[in-house]
């Protein structure tokens, strides 16, 4: 399990950011770096946008970071700058989604490149298809483990909306992951 | 399938894994992006008329110079094909190599030369492709990538490639496709290609 910096020493790299120091930014990026790479793949489906995506979040916070309240946690801030990032950028691909799921017809289901299993991409290709705020909100209590209180403010909606999110993206995983064996981990 | 089964199989999901170095490289090229001078670093938007219009007078006049030496002498009229001047892969490559990932298209018009910067981050590096439309009165050109939405003939459209190149336009009401050559519906006559920046 990755061992988190002691809140001192992240502070201090907050305030040496806030003075200019990107060495100090550079450990914050390395703190948290896995946590916003992996909710962007599981945002994008994709490595290299995850990446660019990931980079636009660091760059975004540092030159916003004014205006990180430090009584709440910075990853959960990061968290929310990566998801908001995530979901302009599903907008735009959102307009290719048709013609993608026509070319993906013809491509043979084995294990998509990069994935350490065929049930991991089985699992990515299925969020894929999930609406991008429903695919947010399952995201955001599945694999970073907020509560639907938390996602609510992540994703700036009330916390009822965030449980019917999650609600309907369920319905829709189970109908696509069926078949999928399901031994308790 | 029950709510635990599912929690399970989606928490059974693991991620590609890059390697280590990977890790260690990232936030030093987040360090570095933050460290290079801001006329260096992604467009903003208050910064981009000034370096817009230096892009438009640079590519104005390597157009100027290609067109002294390639049409000797023959007049160019505000709808005279534009093909002799994007299909030119030496202006494009240069054009592309000063605004590296930055560059969403070049446009050529009745209204002249256009470049299209990237405002939000970089353009994913791909094969430049050439689109020719014509809409019976005017005829633009331009040069772009997949993936990028570009406005051209009074149509938003977007341009995609396919991994055998083949290249379809997607437009608010029509689909075209380099490989079947279709849209009856539309008045639009359309010409799409790969631009192979390597020949000259």
């Amino acid at each position: 399990m990755a061992r988190m910096a002691p809140p001192d020493d992240e502070r201090n790299w907050i305030q040496n950011s806030l003075a200019g120091d990107t060495e100090a930014f550079a450990a914050l990026v390395k703190e948290h770096q896995k946590m916003v790479i992996a909710l962007a793949f599981r945002m994008t489906g994709s490595w290299a946008d995850a990446e660019d995506l990931a980079q636009e979040t660091f760059l975004r916070a540092f030159r916003q970071l004014n205006s990180f309240r430090a009584e709440s946690k910075l990853s959960t801030w990061l968290c929310q700058i990566a998801v908001n990032l995530s979901l302009n950028w599903r907008a735009r691909e959102s307009r290719r989604g048709e013609v993608h799921s026509t070319w993906s017809e013809n491509v043979i289901t084995e294990t998509p490149a990069g994935f350490p299993d065929a049930l991991s991409g089985r699992v990515q290709s299925a969020l894929d298809k999930l609406p991008p705020k429903q695919r947010a909100a399952m995201v955001l209590t599945v694999y970073e483990n907020h509560n639907h209180a938390e996602a609510a403010k992540i994703l700036n909606c009330s916390e009822a909306t965030v449980s019917w999110r999650v609600f309907a993206a369920r319905q829709k995983l189970k109908r696509l992951l069926k078949g999928i064996s399901h031994e308790p981990l | 399938m029950n709510r635990s089964e599912l929690e399970s199989i989606l928490k059974k999901a693991r991620l590609p894994q890059p390697p280590e170095e990977f890790w260690e490289e990232f936030p030093q090229q987040v360090a570095r992006q933050l460290n290079r001078p801001a006329t260096e670093t992604t467009r903003s938007r208050r910064n981009w008329v000034p370096r817009f219009a230096w892009a438009t007078v640079t590519a104005v006049c390597m157009v100027m110079a290609f067109a002294a030496g390639h049409w000797r002498g023959s007049v160019v009229t505000p709808a005279a094909p534009a093909q002799d001047i994007l299909a030119n892969a030496k202006l494009v490559r240069e054009t592309l190599a000063m605004f590296p990932n930055q560059v969403r298209a070049i446009v050529e018009d009745n209204h002249g030369l256009h470049l299209v910067l990237s405002q939000n981050g970089a353009v994913p590096t791909s094969p430049p492709l050439y689109v020719r439309v014509s809409d019976g009165k005017t005829t633009s050109s331009l040069v772009t990538f997949s993936g990028q939405e570009i406005q051209i003939a009074g149509q938003k459209m977007t341009v995609l490639a396919d991994a055998q190149g083949g290249i379809i336009l997607m437009g608010n009401d029509f689909v075209w496709s380099s490989d079947e050559k279709t849209d009856s519906d539309s008045h639009l006559k359309i010409e799409a290609k790969s631009l192979n920046l390597a020949a000259l």
